[in-house]
């Protein structure tokens, strides 16, 4: 499987995944053989399990598709997976003991660059292909070629992660003069700021306040007092779940004000965080992955929701499945992909698949550089709509999750001001 | 034979033999598990030096730890020095590192002593946090080689290079226990007033083991930036690497350094096995399962289990 695929192959690859998605456990040949065996750690329980537990019921549902499909080269596949405790330290362990004891045949990541960045070495000395999932550029230092990361940052975080703001905010009448930039001091949240530094320069914004937090803080009174004093036209913070749930909280009660508010927040995508903010969350223009909109909807996405949500019912995990879970299914759609290309169980022949052709996942088409990142970013900026009360159904309707950017996906018109009136 | 050379013969003769079952297990995974279980000894058997010995209980021990990893890390990219000179610079920086806050600290007793020490690996991560040299709270990569002089697989060496550390800390907690300064901390440990009024320099042995110890846990941290490849603030500075030396040392018996060394090798294991057998939030439970289990039924340890079943023995 050398040559370059026609458009004609990739139609009938792109409608095979659809129809696999949307199909679900449809009749198919009952795969025959020893199983495939994919190995990884995910974090089930510590500071990370709030995103690893639904990412493995995503890939969970997915082994239940292809295995109802007929199973991967026509074998079975199954899943063998630890907890690695969201403690990097654990995953190398892991991944020589999936690799060594266990002997799987596939590998893939854990959840987060914390996460994927120690099993690398391992990964590396056997030459295994990897999909990592929302890792954070992880692959810069390695520059390993057999790598694929499920993540719609790109590769140039620093400066394009906040584009969709600023763009966004360029249709302020009259046009925002100053910013405001506060975020966690992590490694996400600080290339978060740093694209936020600098789509300001580029959009001629003037910065009255820039300041990072650390991971203790608790109060975050100071800083929306600082803010509310240098009146801001456009607050942009890079938070994570406790932080947001935080800041937002002081936004509200000091009763701060602007034009435009909200960013690279990490904590409303979280089901548990939709819940318990609820209306609060209105007008707040926030990054996301995927949102519940009739322009993003990609073959197999609104099966796959159907599919984990009943699982996740059963289960008593997360039930809106809008965060991790889409991500974990096209992380396992691109290998499944990947190995079907290459046609056997081949590392280098897989690794090699990972960045030549485009991938049809239920979350659009993915092509991946030779560092394992998107060719193309895909940072969605969304504005919290009509949001009343704290039902978590409303979030699965289209209208409460506006897409406001990338213009092709873009779903609805911008609310100026923050709070909702 | 004497008695410290025999045992110096037997902790060399255990490390050969583990070192050829492994390689006869000849598997990658034996020399992971291998190395996070001796790491955990050498933690162990620092931690008892000041608190079994002296009766000083540190809560600092993350960060002595921490501050090998970020020593590695710092001479790696600064120098990029061999990671065996790394070993042997984290061990100075943790052992200054160590006095240093025993200086500071040493004059409290019991829970402020231990609140002190806790505050430490406070400091030092807010510092890294805002060290971006040192990866800031981005945290930071250390490349792997493939191997390492006669080790064609680097995880061997890494394993090796942790036995050799840990049977080295055995032998040096052996050695204090039997020495004047073990007896002069065993006097401290016992009553500390009257140490002091028979003459027994007390502040000065008490920074004598808190230097010996915190260097000790530094050496024990600075290979892991090899191990884990990426290190962040968080991860160095996990409490996890205090509570589990304290656990450890306390479910083996803090009279000796076998009780160190048993209680880790067994609370280590034992977690190792859970994360991938049980691997759901369960395992967590069993460091703090087993340290209820033994305060409540053998306050003294597996040691004093064992002491008290011999009297048992003598006594019929």
């Amino acid at each position: 499987m050398n040559g370059r695929m026609t458009r004609r192959g990739f139609g009938l690859l792109a409608t095979a995944a659809a129809v696999s998605a949307a199909a679900g456990r449809g009749v198919a040949q009952a795969p025959a053989g020893e199983p495939i065996r994919i190995g990884f750690s995910m974090p089930l329980s510590g500071a990370l399990a709030g995103n690893g537990r639904p990412a493995l019921l995503a890939q969970q549902v997915w082994a239940e598709d292809i295995n109802a499909r007929g199973g991967l080269l026509g074998r079975s596949v199954k899943l063998v997976f630890y907890d690695d405790q969201s403690n990097g330290a654990n995953v190398p362990g892991i991944y020589t003991k999936l690799l060594d004891v266990d002997k799987v045949d596939l590998v893939i990541s854990s959840y987060g660059t914390a996460l994927i960045a120690p099993a690398m070495p391992v990964i590396i000395r056997r030459g295994m292909a990897f999909v990592s999932l929302l890792g954070s550029s992880t692959n810069e230092m390695f520059k390993y070629g057999g790598t694929a990361n499920i993540s719609p940052v790109g590769r140039r975080m620093n400066v394009d992660f906040a584009k969709g703001f600023f763009e966004i905010a360029r249709g302020l009448n009259p046009t925002p003069a100053t910013l405001s930039i506060a975020g966690l001091d992590s490694d996400f949240s600080n290339r978060a700021m740093e694209s936020a530094r600098w789509q300001a320069r580029e959009h001629g914004i003037r910065v009255v306040y820039d300041r990072a937090y650390p991971p203790s803080t608790v109060d975050f009174s100071p800083i929306v007092r600082a803010i509310r004093s240098a009146a801001p036209d456009l607050v942009f913070f890079a938070s994570y779940p406790p932080d947001s749930v935080g800041l937002l909280k002081a936004a509200g009660e000091l009763k701060l004000t602007a034009k435009m508010l909200g960013g690279g927040m990490v904590g409303p995508q979280v089901t548990a965080i939709k819940a318990q903010l609820g209306a609060q969350l209105n007008n707040l223009v926030c990054w996301d992955v995927y949102a519940p909109e009739p322009t993003m909807t990609f073959p197999g996405t609104a099966a796959f929701l159907d599919r984990y949500r009943a699982a996740a019912e059963a289960k008593g995990a997360e039930t809106l499945g809008l965060y991790a879970p889409p991500l974990a299914y096209a992380q396992m759609q691109v290998l499944e992909q990947a190995v079907t290309r290459a046609g056997s169980l081949d590392q280098a022949a897989i690794g090699a698949a990972l960045h030549r052709e485009a991938f049809p996942t239920i979350i659009g088409e993915l092509r991946f550089d030779q560092t394992g990142e998107w060719v193309e970013e895909r940072n969605i900026y969304i504005q919290y709509q009509g949001v009343t009360g704290n039902d978590l159904a409303q979030f699965k309707q289209p209208g409460t999750q506006v897409i406001l950017y990338p213009p092709q996906y873009r779903s609805g018109q911008l609310r100026p001001g923050f709070p909702a009136a | 034979m004497s008695r410290p050379l025999r045992l110096n013969v037997g902790l060399a003769a255990a490390g050969v033999a583990l070192i050829l079952i492994l390689r006869l297990i000849d598997n990658d995974y034996a020399w992971y598990t291998g190395y996070v279980i001796l790491q955990y000894v050498l933690l162990a058997v620092a931690w008892n030096i000041l608190a079994g010995y002296s009766g000083y209980v540190n809560f600092g021990t993350a960060a002595f730890f921490a501050a090998g990893a970020y020593t590695t890390i710092l001479l790696t990219k600064a120098l990029n020095l061999d990671l065996l000179v790394c070993v042997l610079a984290a061990g100075l920086v943790s052992g200054a590192l160590g006095l240093g806050m025993g200086w500071l600290t040493l004059r409290l007793r019991g829970v402020y002593f231990s609140i002190a020490t806790l505050s430490l690996a406070v400091v030092l991560q807010t510092l890294v946090v805002n060290w971006p040299y040192a990866g800031g709270s981005s945290g930071a990569y250390t490349m792997r080689p493939q191997g390492y002089a006669v080790f064609g697989n680097y995880s061997e060496f890494l394993f090796v290079l942790m036995l050799v550390l840990a049977l080295g800390g055995i032998a040096v907690a052996a050695g204090i226990e039997r020495s004047r300064l073990g007896l002069g901390l065993a006097t401290i440990r016992d009553d500390e007033r009257a140490a002091a009024a028979a003459g027994v320099p007390t502040l000065r042995l008490k920074l004598i083991a808190t230097a010996i110890s915190g260097g000790m846990m530094g050496m024990a941290g600075a290979p892991l930036p090899y191990y884990a490849s990426y290190l962040n603030p968080e991860a160095a500075f996990s409490l996890t690497h205090t509570i589990n030396a304290m656990a450890m040392t306390l479910i083996g018996g803090t009279q000796g350094w076998v009780g160190p060394v048993i209680g880790a090798t067994l609370l280590s294991t034992l977690q190792q096995g859970a994360t991938v057998t049980i691997s759901s939030a369960g395992n967590l439970l069993i460091v703090g399962g087993v340290l209820i289990l033994f305060v409540m039924l053998a306050p003294k340890g597996i040691l004093g289990l064992i002491r008290a079943w011999r009297g048992r023995g003598d006594t019929a």
